[in-house]
C-alpha cells in the first residue's frame, strides 16, 4: 500500500488517507486478504497522528472495506460485488458534483456556456490519446460485472 | 483519572500596557496532542513558563495534573517533561554525563530508559554536547525530557532550526514515544504544516489571546473561503464570523468561520458562488492578519443587485 500525504494541503490529512486507501481497494491494487500496516506503524511511517490513522481505519472498517481483527491485524475485506458498484455510483455522484463546481468556476472566469462543450470535447480527446489515463475504477467495474 | 491534564482559566500575564496574555482559557485532556500556534512574540513561551510554575499568573487560574504550578513547582517539574526552545546544556559534558547529572533531580528518573532513549534517538553518548548537531541536540533534549516517565510533555517550539528531514523524524518520535503511549503532549510551534498532521487539536494564540481552538479537522471543516461576484454579495448581511474580505476587479473572496449556515443561505437563494477548502496555514493567516474592512457597503438597494 502506498500513501502519499501532502502537508499544508487544503484537504485534511484523514481525507487524503481515506481516499487513497479506498481508491487502491476499488482499483484492485489492494486485494481482499491483503494485510495493511498496523495503526502505529502507519502513523510512524507517515508521521501522522495515531488517532487520525485510527479514525480512518475505523471509518473504512464501518463501510466494509477493511477488517480490524483484534490482536491479529488489519486486512482488506472480502466485499460483495454490489457493494463495490454502489460505492462506484457514489464516487460518480461526487464526480458530477465536482464537474458542476468546475463549470461554475469556468463561468465565473468568463468562459462562455457556448464554449464549454468544445472545451470538454478537446479535453476528452487529450485524455483518450493516452490510454493510461483511463480510469482504473471503470476498468475494475467492467472486470467484475 | 478523567481530570484533564491541563486546565487554564482566564489566565492573564503582565500588567497595564505590557499585558502578554489576556484572558487565556484552554483545556487539554490526558492523551491529547495539543499544538499552540502563534507568531513570534504572541505569548507562547510565557504561557509555557506559567504552566511550569516559573511564572506566577497575574490573574486567573492554572492547573497542571490537578496542581497549581506556582505553588508546587518542584512536583510539577518531576511529573512534567520539558524541552525548552533553546535549552542551555553544559557543552563540555557528554550525553552520558548529562543523564547522570540530571538523575538526582528527579525521583522517578529511569536510568535504563534514559540509556535506551539515547540509543533509539541515535544520540552520540561520548561526544561533548557542544559538538552535537542541532538535530542531535533536540533529540538529546527529548530523551532527557522523557527519562523520568513524565505524565505530560511540554515542548517549546522543538522543531525550530531543524532541517525538513530531521523535523519529520522528530514528529515520528513524538508520535511513537508519546502519542502511542497515551501521554498528553503540549507543544508550541509556528510550523503549521508539521503540526497539522501530528496534533489532535490546535489553538491559535495572537497578541496574547486565544482567537480559535479546536480539532484541526474541525477547523478545516468550519473555516472556508467563498468566492462570489460583488453583485451577488450586495444587500446580504455580513456573516457573524467574518475573518477576511479580499476583492479584485470582478470577484470578492470572503473567508469566514462557522461557514455552514451562511453557505447554506447562499445555496438556498440560488446565489452563484464557489466554496474553497483552506489549508491550516491559510486558516491561521485569516485569524491573525485577516481584514474585514473590504466588505461592500450596503448602500446598493436590493433590487438594483438583482438586475
Amino acid at each position: 500500500m502506498f500513501i502519499r500525504i501532502q502537508r499544508g494541503s487544503s484537504i485534511p490529512v484523514s481525507r487524503q488517507m481515506d481516499a487513497q486507501i479506498r481508491a487502491q481497494i476499488l482499483a484492485g491494487s489492494l486485494r481482499p486478504g491483503d494485510q495493511l500496516p498496523s495503526v502505529r506503524q502507519l502513523a510512524r511511517e507517515l508521521a501522522v497522528n495515531v488517532n487520525t490513522v485510527l479514525r480512518v481505519y475505523e471509518r473504512l472498517s464501518a463501510e466494509g472495506f477493511i477488517d480490524l481483527r483484534h490482536g491479529d491485524g488489519t486486512y482488506v475485506a472480502e466485499r460483495p460485488k454490489d457493494a463495490d458498484s454502489s460505492q462506484l455510483a457514489e464516487r460518480r455522484r461526487e464526480f458530477y458534483l465536482e464537474l458542476d463546481a468546475l463549470v461554475r468556476r469556468g463561468l465565473m472566469l468568463g468562459v462562455t456556456a457556448a464554449e464549454l462543450p468544445q472545451r470538454l470535447a478537446e479535453s476528452i480527446e487529450r485524455v483518450q490519446r493516452d490510454a493510461s489515463f483511463i480510469n482504473p475504477l471503470g476498468r475494475n467495474n467492467e472486470a467484475s460485472s | 483519572m478523567s481530570r484533564p491534564a491541563i486546565v487554564v482559566q482566564h489566565l492573564r500575564q503582565g500588567y497595564g500596557r505590557n499585558m502578554v496574555l489576556h484572558d487565556v482559557s484552554l483545556e487539554i485532556p490526558r492523551g491529547q496532542t495539543f499544538a499552540l500556534l502563534g507568531r513570534n512574540g504572541a505569548g507562547k513561551t510565557t504561557l509555557i513558563r506559567t504552566l511550569l510554575g516559573l511564572l506566577r499568573p497575574s490573574g486567573g487560574t492554572v492547573e497542571v495534573l490537578g496542581l497549581d504550578p506556582a505553588l508546587k513547582p518542584l512536583e510539577i517539574r518531576s511529573r512534567v517533561g520539558y524541552l525548552a526552545e533553546d535549552q542551555a546544556m553544559y557543552g563540555w559534558m557528554t550525553a552520558d554525563d548529562m543523564t547522570r547529572f540530571l538523575a538526582p533531580f528527579y525521583p522517578t528518573w529511569d536510568a535504563g530508559l534514559a540509556s535506551e532513549l539515547l540509543d533509539r534517538f541515535a544520540v552520540p553518548r561520548h561526544a561533548r554536547i557542544k559538538h552535537l548537531s542541532k538535530g542531535e541536540n533536540v533529540r538529546l533534549g527529548l530523551a532527557l525530557a522523557l527519562a523520568h516517565r513524565p505524565e505530560i510533555v511540554i515542548l517549546d517550539d522543538p522543531a525550530l532550526g531543524l532541517d525538513p528531514i530531521t523535523r519529520k523524524q522528530f514528529s515520528r518520535d513524538v508520535i511513537e514515544h508519546l502519542q502511542a503511549e497515551g501521554r498528553a503532549v503540549f507543544y508550541s510551534s509556528h510550523l503549521l504544516y508539521e503540526v497539522e498532521a501530528v496534533a489532535d487539536a490546535v489553538a491559535i494564540l495572537d497578541q496574547g489571546r486565544i482567537v480559535r481552538a479546536g480539532a484541526t479537522e474541525d477547523l478545516q471543516r468550519e473555516v472556508k473561503r467563498v468566492v462570489l461576484s460583488p453583485e451577488a454579495l450586495a444587500g446580504r448581511p455580513s456573516p457573524a464570523n467574518l475573518l477576511d474580505v479580499r476583492r479584485d476587479a470582478a470577484r470578492i473572496a470572503v473567508t469566514l468561520d462557522d461557514s455552514g449556515p451562511w453557505i447554506a443561505g447562499l445555496r438556498a437563494d440560488g446565489v452563484e458562488h464557489v466554496v474553497e477548502d483552506l489549508s491550516l496555514d491559510e486558516i491561521f493567516e485569516a485569524f491573525v492578519i485577516g481584514r474585514v474592512d473590504g466588505w461592500p457597503k450596503s448602500s446598493t438597494p436590493l433590487n438594483a443587485a438583482v438586475a
